[in-house]
């Protein structure tokens, strides 16, 4: 509590510096441009998708390095530690969330997750979160939303380095440069960051989080060719290296092994943009992105080991086309064609290729109906080699009664291509029971096989339903209001609901002879997120910002749902052990579904650039995994704790040379070894920055 | 002396019970046994062999009838009605015992099932190929989740039992842990295999030879 009210006094002491009014009203975030919810630029208060944007500005003062710091601050978001930090939108887990730099996606998923500490937000300008289904403009993965990292830094003609010293020999290096020469902008960052991990268990012989090293090289290159013509590229090398000291205790016996991970990915984006008076802009982009994994463990005085090689291409040509048609009807229409590779021991051999080739076209039309009224209208149309085509359309209004009322209204589709790996996995665990899991592409040749050499005891019904998968789908309707009282106070509410189908799960499709289960995956799931986010900003005197937001939001598998109404769902007492039937009420939802988030963030500054931020982040508790033997979540030791999250930050600049910031993470170091493995505790840094 | 005072009280409680519901057949003298059991030992783990945690291999019979422990050297007779062996269950009929027995898995709760359903087919034991309660995680009364490496019964089944003399009992399954308590899933692998196979159950047992549990 003392640090707490020390770092609230020492706000107080900056303040006093302050002596210049700033003018930052609440109401001139809303001028905003953003690119990423209609993929043409438009001011964020006239686009009719939940939109919202993380400044550089938030993102420095937040004492952010890594991507997961700063959007676990963000109404709406929950960051999930899981084969790395996964991102949850709107109850939709980390799969079905797209993340683009520069609009081009990033490739590199384990399990579906992408790893948001493996970015790097010291090099970048903003972050745009777009919320809802937006396949009709991205395709595959845009289902729960879409997180847009903006790196453009060409104007800022300036070099800047940034230092930064935390808890756990935590390093991180940073060099932006950006410059401006007649006609050509050049910009060019390279980030290094470290840290030696940590054990969360004191006299544990592993550590929770083993030491790393990453590293982040950008150049991008604009050059205006002439009144309307414009070309560049950007390139983007990012890697990272982690030591791996692994203790395994197999049925009482330790066996340690060493190794390492190692990840590697590369993006080049070259583009051509034609650009008119306002009236017509094409644009037409490469883009090439590459991502290797290798992880390998040797045991001590043993031969074999673990070696697992994964290397996935991503190509893709893309054009896109705005026309303004008329002065209240813009058109935009694009295509394009993809083609994707993946090479991986955990397929076939390291050697054998896996691919897929989808050409699209997607096209929207924005129609200002009247002063108040705008129509959004637009679909894609995905048709792939290795599995079922898809369209996706989406609608959004937006209705303005007066200046100070917005109300959005938009239903969208989203979808999610079937994975590498729910196609062409082909794994067999010979260390734990045997069991056996093909992609849907491979298991009729697998069970033939088997069967071929009499390995094979009994198939499941489910193996009449081998077939190729389908995408899995969505259907996304969010109702919007935002409400802007005076050049203080702004509030917005957005009530949402995603309704998703053809989730693709793993069942038993037959039993070996020697006892082993053998997987594949189906199409089988539905599930339902819905709820309400609330957001309020305000301004209190000159230098004081306040932002609150909250998030309900309640999860369910549509199938559960129905056997509890059936009464064929049961759960076991804490009490006496007996079963007794589970009503809705007894129903956790997902997993990892929090029902209740709420956040509270405070900001101060003065006109010299003082600052001091206090944002407390509450979670509500979460389930876990299931303990009575029901397979769901119910019961209150199925949960893990809800938990408050303090972090404060404050910044002293010396001039306009020199920054010097300094913060605290989880101020009152809270920690949960078994469910937060990822949260250290308490962590203090200080940081310093030199501009040219 | 004492055994009339027991058949009069029962009488007169007959009488009174009669009394209350004049329109009812007599009832009889209750018949049914409700009881919970448990630290039943199922071939507790005595070493590794191979890595593998291995028992004695020897199955722990119970009898419903008379709520107790029957000893191995009686395997062969009718005096037994459930045995078990770690997570396999075995009934005293098909090719694991003399009698008569059989059984099978009812989904519901326990106090749903109030009498044996007319049309219920009694599965036999062929083991080791199958039982009369599947022995595979999540096919018959329990799960394994392999993170964890904990056994779990499932709630909402039964056991349906013919005993070894053809008579009728159900089964709750409520704990495969010493104590009732199973371990917490961060416990060691040491803690988790020393306080397995040790069952906690509930039964009832229709000794009247009919298919009620009331």
């Amino acid at each position: 509590m003392r640090v707490f009210f020390s770092l609230v006094f020492s706000l107080f002491v900056v303040d006093a510096f302050a002596q210049v009014p700033l003018d930052t009203s609440v109401a001139a975030s809303l001028d905003e441009v953003v690119v990423t919810a209609t993929r043409t630029p438009r001011s964020m208060g006239n686009v009719a998708i939940p939109v919202s944007v993380i400044s550089s500005k938030t993102l420095y003062q937040s004492g952010s390095l890594r991507l997961n710091d700063i959007l676990a601050e963000q109404t709406g978001i929950q960051v999930i530690d899981n084969f790395g930090k996964g991102i949850q939108v709107q109850g939709l887990s980390s799969e079905y969330t797209l993340i683009l730099i520069d609009g081009e996606p990033l490739i590199g998923r384990t399990a579906g997750v992408l790893d948001l500490s493996k970015i790097t937000v010291r090099n970048i300008r903003k972050i745009e979160i777009v919320k809802g289904p937006s396949s009709s403009l991205y395709g595959s993965e845009a289902m729960g939303g879409v997180i847009n990292i903006i790196t453009d830094r060409a104007g800022q003609n300036n070099t800047a380095i940034g230092l930064r010293y935390g808890r756990f020999n935590t390093v991180d290096g940073n060099l932006n440069f950006s410059r401006r020469f007649n006609k050509t902008d050049i910009a060019a960052s390279l980030n290094y960051n470290q840290s030696k991990g940590y054990s969360l268990k004191p006299n544990a012989v592993q550590k929770t989080v083993e030491p790393f090293r990453r590293s982040t090289q950008t150049l991008s290159i604009h050059h205006q060719l002439g009144d309307h013509w414009k070309a560049g590229a950007s390139f983007r090398a990012n890697s990272s290296h982690i030591d791996n000291t692994i203790f395994v205790q197999n049925l009482g016996s330790t066996i340690a092994s060493k190794g390492f991970e190692k990840n590697e990915e590369y993006n080049f984006a070259p583009y051509l943009q034609f650009n008119k008076e306002q009236k017509i802009k094409s644009n037409l982009r490469g883009y090439l992105t590459g991502f290797n994994a290798v992880q390998e463990l040797a045991v001590k005085n043993a031969t074999g080991g673990y070696d697992d090689r994964f290397k996935q291409l991503f190509a893709r040509v893309e054009n896109q086309t705005d026309w303004q048609v008329a002065k209240n009807a813009a058109l935009t229409a694009g295509a394009g064609i993809v083609r994707e590779t993946v090479r991986s021991n955990r397929y076939d051999t390291a050697s054998t290729l896996r691919g897929n080739t989808i050409a699209y076209f997607f096209t929207q039309h924005e129609q200002k109906i009247s002063n108040k009224l705008t129509m959004i209208g637009g679909v894609r149309f995905d048709a792939n080699q290795a599995y079922a085509s898809v369209w996706s359309p989406k609608i959004a209004l937006q209705y303005k009664p007066s200046e100070k009322v917005k109300l959005n209204l938009s239903y969208g589709r989203g979808f999610k291509a079937p994975d590498f790996r729910q196609l062409y996995l082909n794994f067999t665990n010979l260390a734990a029971g045997a069991y056996s899991v093909f992609g849907s592409e491979v298991a009729g040749a697998e069970i033939k096989r088997l069967l071929a050499a009499q390995l094979l005891d009994q198939t499941t019904s489910l193996i009449g339903s081998l077939s190729a998968l389908k995408p899995e789908v969505s259907g996304g309707l969010n109702l919007g209001i935002a409400y802007t009282l005076n050049a203080s106070s702004h509030f917005t509410a957005n009530i949402f609901r995603n309704d998703l189908k053809n989730m693709i799960v793993n069942d038993i499709i037959a039993f070996k002879k020697n006892g082993g289960q053998i997987y594949s995956y189906f199409n089988l799931k539905r599930a339902l997120t819905q709820g309400i986010e609330l957001g309020a900003q305000q301004k209190i005197g000159q230098w004081i910002q306040l932002n609150a937001g909250y998030q309900f939001l309640y999860t369910a598998d549509k199938e559960v749902l129905q056997s509890i109404k059936k009464g064929e769902v049961f759960q076991r007492s804490l009490s006496n052990g007996q079963a007794y039937r589970m009503s809705l009420a007894d129903y956790g939802g997902l997993p990892n579904r929090s029902r209740h988030a709420a956040n509270l963030k405070f900001n101060a500054e003065n006109a010299k650039g003082y600052f001091s931020t206090i944002r407390i982040m509450y979670r509500s508790r979460w389930g876990t995994s299931d303990l009575d033997g029901n397979g769901l979540i119910n019961r209150s030791d199925e949960y893990a704790h809800g938990n408050l999250q303090v972090n404060a930050s404050m910044g002293l600049p010396m001039n306009s040379h020199l920054k010097f910031m300094a913060g605290v993470d989880n101020l009152f170091n809270y920690k949960d070894v078994q469910f937060l493995p990822g949260n250290p505790g308490r962590t203090a840094y200080v940081d310093i920055q030199f501009i040219f | 002396m004492r055994s009339s005072s027991i058949i009069g009280s029962a009488l007169l409680a007959l009488v009174v019970f009669q009394a209350c519901k004049k329109n009812e057949a007599p009832v009889a003298v209750p018949t049914l046994t409700e009881r919970t059991i448990s630290g039943i030992p199922a071939d507790t783990i005595v070493g590794m062999v191979n890595g593998q945690p291995v028992g004695a291999g020897k199955f722990t019979f119970f009898s419903f009838e008379t709520n107790a422990v029957v000893p191995s050297t009686d395997s062969n007779s009718v005096k037994w009605d459930l045995g078990v062996r770690g997570t396999t269950i075995i009934t005293n009929g098909g090719n694991s015992g003399p009698g008569a027995g059989g059984a099978f898995v009812y989904v519901g709760t326990f106090d749903d099932l109030k009498a044996v359903p007319k049309d219920s087919v009694f599965r036999q034991d062929n083991a080791p190929v199958s039982y009369a309660v599947p022995n595979s995680s999540n096919k018959g009364w329990y799960v394994y989740n392999p993170v964890s490496l904990l056994i779990t019964p499932i709630p909402g089944r039964v056991l349906v039992f013919k005993t070894a003399k053809g008579k009728y009992a159900k089964v709750e399954i409520l704990n495969y842990y010493k104590g009732g308590i199973t371990p917490s899933a961060t416990a060691s692998d040491t803690e988790k295999l020393k306080n397995q196979r040790y069952y906690t159950f509930r039964f009832a047992y229709q000794a009247d030879g009919t298919m009620n549990f009331k």
